[in-house]
């Protein structure tokens, strides 16, 4: 069972999550617990090993960008409650009618942009399909049903590619960490690539997601004017009042600020957050928005919402560490690095596995179990750290928008009260976006230099080339060498 | 008892925010303190995190895949229900009681020395591994509860 253990691991997982309905975070557990019970009892595991699973769950909870969760939870949170999102909503459906006289078309692009804006201050898909479920759907009657939950289904995974979203940010963290492992793997060539940090992960996916949001606005626009119903209609719109003007001006200048600071370098992406959350319980409080129940109950869904997100940590952290006591992610490592096709072919086999898991599971279910078993490999294959992150996030996009288990299409279904809508005609309204996100994805797949316009200038050659591994063993035999070895042969060299 | 907690814990995330975001100013414009507030906000977030998760199982807000389908707890069937908690009980038990064994020495041990933080020896890293404690206590009390306790006499 040595090596395919945790695979029987990742099977008994899988089967357990869809036949029970328990949470996540407990099957992790429950899997690896009696995992490593049977590891212990045939000899496949070391008590000492894991030993250290508490020293790695301190890990969890001293981790610098890990603190940012509860505030992008309480930031998503509280925009479900204030009238922020729904004065930024009226003013972009505004500010976009004159693109078309079509009213659909301009709340199409409205719910697109406010999907966008919000995103990555927001916390998760599932944050972000309730806040579009909640505010825009219902305004999105001039919409064939199935167009209209296809839209708030691509909405809500804006924030898994615009940064610096929560799953950006984990994503950059679990990117560095199969990076550095990457780095070990035998026969990997990573072309002297220094190990990338999140930084390096938002700014590689800063490009992908504006033309993400260009295709899509464009199919948007395109669904949206074909509605038959003009904004000169009997259907009434309601205005945009000066009030919601000025807050949808002062939000998008605190976000574009927000983010602006974020990719100067000026602020962390966690500092970022702090700040957005301050601000807008600041503006709440000074508003009194909120009644004190109210407030209890925005920080009780906060409490409620980071921990199940940290439990899911907590139960990944044990679930992989059992998984690598089997050495199951060195056997699917050989697999991959020894596959008999080219590098490209095996790196687009691993990503349509990626995609596959992705369409049953959650981004923070994939982050923290699947993509540190999967990224390191697939690094090594691609020899590019940053085009297998964005190309991660684009799979992940992708397989959240695949009925009928995709999340997002999911999540709207269950939660935006368009109705039912038959799967041909969701299929129908989906397939243009689904077709512009593979466009995307073959696009970065084949040229890597999508993802690098935002990198850091490279150092001069002489500052900073790298050292062969001829020269770094005669340095080392150098300094190994008897000092009378040394000087005779300063001797001889004179 | 537990809800009181919940409540205090779900206030902490306040001056999280406002620690973290302070952490700019003070290393750009002060040039001083911004370690400290780093450090106070890890600690902060350690007791967070302690009892989020348990505030979490309360809530029934943890992720599931049968969650959009998943009916209220009224609605549940007290059978459906019992089996739930039993077999989160068999999940979460052996787990926490491994974590307790396993972790107890390294708390009394950093607990002996009032552990200080490795980089800026601010006082108080203690409290990180005191919430790690806490909180694999809190999940094994809840799972254990939900288990044995009928539901009014649950905390």
């Amino acid at each position: 069972m040595t090596g395919t253990g945790g695979l029987w691991m990742l099977l008994a997982l899988g089967l357990l999550i869809v036949a029970t309905g328990l949470p996540v975070w407990a099957l992790l557990i429950g899997v690896a617990s009696a995992f490593a019970a049977l590891g212990l009892a045939t000899g496949a595991a070391d008590l000492r090993i894991l030993s250290a699973l508490p020293g790695r769950m301190v890990g969890l909870l001293e981790h610098d960008l890990l603190q940012a969760m509860p505030l992008y939870v309480f930031v998503g949170v509280l925009l479900q409650r204030l009238a922020v999102a729904d004065a930024l909503f009226a003013t972009l459906a505004r500010l976009f009618r004159p693109l078309s006289r079509h009213a659909g078309a301009s709340q199409s692009l409205a719910a697109l942009g406010l999907g966008a804006l919000v995103a990555p201050m927001n916390g998760s898909v599932a944050s972000s399909s309730a806040l579009l479920s909640r505010l825009v759907a219902p305004r999105l009657g001039r919409l064939d049903p199935a167009r209209a939950t296809a839209l708030v289904s691509v909405a809500a995974t804006i924030g898994v590619v615009v940064p610096p979203s929560l799953v950006l940010i984990l994503l950059g963290d679990a990117m560095l960490r199969a990076h550095t492992e990457a780095g070990n793997l035998p026969g990997a060539a990573l072309g002297g690539q220094r190990i990338i940090n999140t930084q390096d992960v938002l700014n590689a996916a800063l490009l992908p997601a504006a033309c993400v949001l260009a295709l899509w606005a464009l199919v948007a626009w395109w669904q949206g004017r074909r509605t038959g119903i003009t904004s000169s209609s009997k259907v009434p719109e309601a205005p945009v009042t000066r009030a919601q003007a000025a807050i949808a001006l002062i939000a998008v200048s605190v976000i574009l600020l927000l983010l602006g600071g974020v990719f100067a370098g000026r602020l962390f992406a966690v500092e970022a957050a702090a700040a957005g959350g301050c601000l807008l319980a600041a503006a709440a409080l000074a508003g009194r928005a909120l009644r004190w129940a109210q407030w209890r109950a925005v920080l009780a869904d906060t409490l409620a919402l980071s921990g199940a997100l940290f439990a899911l940590l907590v139960g990944a952290t044990t679930f992989s560490l059992v998984f690598r006591l089997f050495g199951t992610d060195r056997w699917l490592a050989e697999l991959v690095l020894g596959s008999p096709l080219a590098p490209l072919p095996t790196a687009a086999l691993v990503l349509a596995g990626v995609a596959l898991c992705a369409w049953v599971l959650d981004a923070f279910e994939m982050i923290f179990v699947i993509i540190p078993i999967v990224a390191p490999p697939l690094i090594a294959r691609l020899g590019d750290a940053q085009q297998a992150a964005v190309l991660l996030l684009l799979v992940l996009q992708l397989s959240f928008l695949i009925p009928p288990m995709g999340y997002a299409v999911l999540m709207a279904r269950a939660r935006s009260g368009l109705g039912p809508v038959p799967m041909p005609r969701l299929l129908r309204a989906l397939a243009p976006y689904v077709l512009a996100q593979l466009a995307l994805i073959a696009a970065v797949f084949l040229l890597p230099a999508l993802v690098h316009q935002l990198d850091a200038p490279a150092p001069p050659p002489s500052a900073a080339a790298p050292a062969s591994d001829q020269d770094i063993v005669r340095q080392m035999e150098e300094m190994a060498r008897p000092p009378e070895d040394a000087a005779s042969a300063a001797d001889g060299g004179q | 008892m537990m809800r009181r907690i919940c409540l205090a814990a779900s206030l902490l995330v306040l001056p999280l925010a406002l620690l973290l975001c302070v952490q700019w100013p003070l290393r750009d414009a002060v040039q001083a303190g911004s370690r400290l507030a780093n450090d106070l906000g890890q600690i902060l977030f350690a007791l967070y995190m302690a009892v989020a998760v348990t505030a979490a199982s309360r809530a029934r807000a943890h992720l599931a895949a049968q969650r959009h389908v998943e009916p209220a707890e009224g609605g549940e069937t007290s059978r459906g229900a019992r089996w739930r908690d039993a077999a989160l009980l068999a999940c979460l038990a052996p787990w926490s009681l491994f974590m307790l064994w396993a972790f107890t020495p390294q708390l009394l041990a950093s607990l002996r020395q009032w552990e200080r933080f490795g980089e800026t020896l601010t006082p108080g890293y203690f409290l990180i591994k005191l919430a790690l404690w806490l909180m694999v206590l809190l999940i094994l009390l809840h799972a254990l509860a939900q288990a044995w306790l009928p539901p009014e006499r649950r905390p």
